[in-house]
């Protein structure tokens, strides 16, 4: 039985590497999907045509996103962006038994203690919907406009590094591009490196 | 009474003697432990005269399966960074990166860095100015990521002696480990290679006319958000040389006018600079 569900696993990651293959591109439609959130809710990216989506790639204990936390970074972006009607998903797609991954108990636990405010958590622990972004690091984060075009892909802001001392003077690549797409202006910068530990995906 | 009282003196000088030894080796500290590595900074030589260069450099020692990153650390990761508070007239330059590793997590995420063991050396300007006999103190504050399953940061600050002599002298006990280094640093391409870069739809075409063909190629991309990490990369070996296919990567909105970063051919390393054209016709 449980041999069957691997080789499905297999196949069904083999088919999202192939489809991820076909690449998350800035001007390309971003990837649809439907994912469970922490709420048992289902998410659809469907469910949110006409509004703002951001993608926020999540490790509770990678030290990059423990700064963007710790200093109350990410919280404030979630806050004021979602108050502007933007819609703010989290994703976890840590396997079970590599950092970051949470029950969907322990993950709301961790909102409340950290005054996260997202619209919602994906729990991705199979990796699908971070195979199907290629998201390669945590923190990493996706724009998608009311069209449903990907207009911004990578990191949060322009210092790699772990040190919270470092929010304040750099330039923060989410509130760049949301003030810019929201005035009718392009993006200026939609692609970026993004910097952080690299999503802890399964073995398979 | 009295034998009892020499052979205290002689233990006692003894005892005294070996101190001052190990004083005089610990002119370098012993290596810090630190996060799953020890480090320590070393010179390769143990006297430096005014005027001359230095070379000194921070070794790491990584324990099993961990590891530290290249100056371009690929998808993930973060490298090291080295900040140096020198005495008056000394100027420290850029990190020497020896080649690194591609680390291959899964198939859609690939990191460069280092395992086990490497040294990242830099070459130091001792001013003319300052007179033999001295021991100018160097302050190294390095930071850096360290990772295997997981990541963690880390830092030290190390200090190192450089006595200021007549004549430079190489260090017995740490040229050894300089002069491996060095071979593992890229060189500049002999001048009668050419290299240049096609830019197509989803990749580049990387061409190398050597004049001999190579079967074994690799590159590593010094900017980042050029080409795919974790792309297998197709060599095609040529009369003259080789042909690298390296795929783009999803980040690149822009075009590209040069591609940089180092290419090992054989087992040697060159730094590689290649112009880029874009492909002028669909076939």
């Amino acid at each position: 039985m449980s041999r069957l569900r691997n080789i499905s696993l297999e196949i069904g990651l083999i088919i999202v590497l192939i489809a991820g293959a076909l690449a998350v591109k800035v001007g390309a439609p971003a990837p649809g999907f439907s994912e469970q959130d922490s709420t048992g809710k289902t998410q659809k990216l469907s469910d949110y045509k006409g509004k703002y989506v951001v993608l926020e790639w999540h490790n509770q204990g990678c030290p990059y996103t423990q700064k963007h936390y710790a200093s109350g970074n990410m919280q404030k972006l979630q806050k004021e962006w979602t108050a502007k009607g933007v819609v703010w998903l989290t994703v976890i797609s840590s396997a079970p038994g590599k950092q970051g991954f949470v029950t969907p108990a322990q993950e709301n636990e961790y909102l409340k203690s950290q005054n996260a405010v997202p619209t919602a958590v994906l729990m991705d622990p199979a990796g699908t919907l971070g195979h199907l972004y290629d998201a390669k690091t945590t923190p990493q984060m996706f724009i998608i406009d009311p069209q449903g075009t990907l207009i911004y892909q990578g990191a949060i802001d322009d210092r790699p590094t772990t040190d919270q001392g470092d929010i304040a003077g750099a330039k923060n690549y989410v509130n760049a591009a949301l003030t810019e797409a929201m005035s009718g202006k392009p993006v200026t910068e939609s692609a970026t490196r993004p910097y952080g530990c690299s999503v802890k995906y399964g073995k398979f | 009474m009295a034998r009892l009282h020499y052979d205290l003196k002689m233990k006692a000088r003894s005892f005294f003697a070996a101190a001052l030894l190990c004083a005089s080796l610990l002119l370098q500290a012993a290596p810090r432990p630190t996060k799953h590595a020890t480090v320590e900074l070393l010179s390769q030589e143990q006297s430096a005269a005014p005027g001359s260069e230095a070379t000194v450099g921070l070794h790491f020692v990584l324990e099993n399966g961990w590891h530290i990153y290249w100056v371009n650390p690929g998808d993930s990761g973060q490298p090291p960074a080295l900040k140096w508070q020198l005495p008056e007239g000394f100027a420290a330059g850029e990190i020497q990166w020896p080649r690194p590793e591609r680390m291959q997590s899964s198939p859609s995420l690939a990191d460069y860095g280092y395992h086990s063991e490497v040294l990242l050396s830099v070459k130091l300007k001792v001013p003319q100015s300052i007179p033999a006999g001295q021991k100018p103190e160097l302050v190294l504050d390095a930071k850096w990521l360290i990772c295997r399953e997981v990541c963690l940061p880390d830092h030290a600050q190390l200090k190192l002696s450089l006595p200021i002599a007549a004549s430079s002298e190489k260090n017995p006990s740490t040229s050894p480990l300089f002069a491996r280094t060095e071979k593992l640093v890229p060189k500049a391409m002999p001048r009668t290679w050419k290299t240049r870069a096609l830019s197509r739809k989803d990749d580049f075409l990387l061409s190398l006319i050597v004049g001999k063909k190579f079967t074994n190629a690799q590159f590593f991309p010094l900017d980042a958000g050029q080409i795919d990490n974790a792309a297998k990369q197709h060599v095609q070996p040529t009369v003259r040389g080789a042909n690298i296919v390296l795929k783009k990567s999803d980040l690149l909105v822009k075009p590209v006018t040069t591609l940089r970063g180092v290419l090992v051919v054989d087992g040697e390393s060159f730094n590689l600079n290649a112009p880029v054209q874009a492909q002028a016709a669909l076939k």
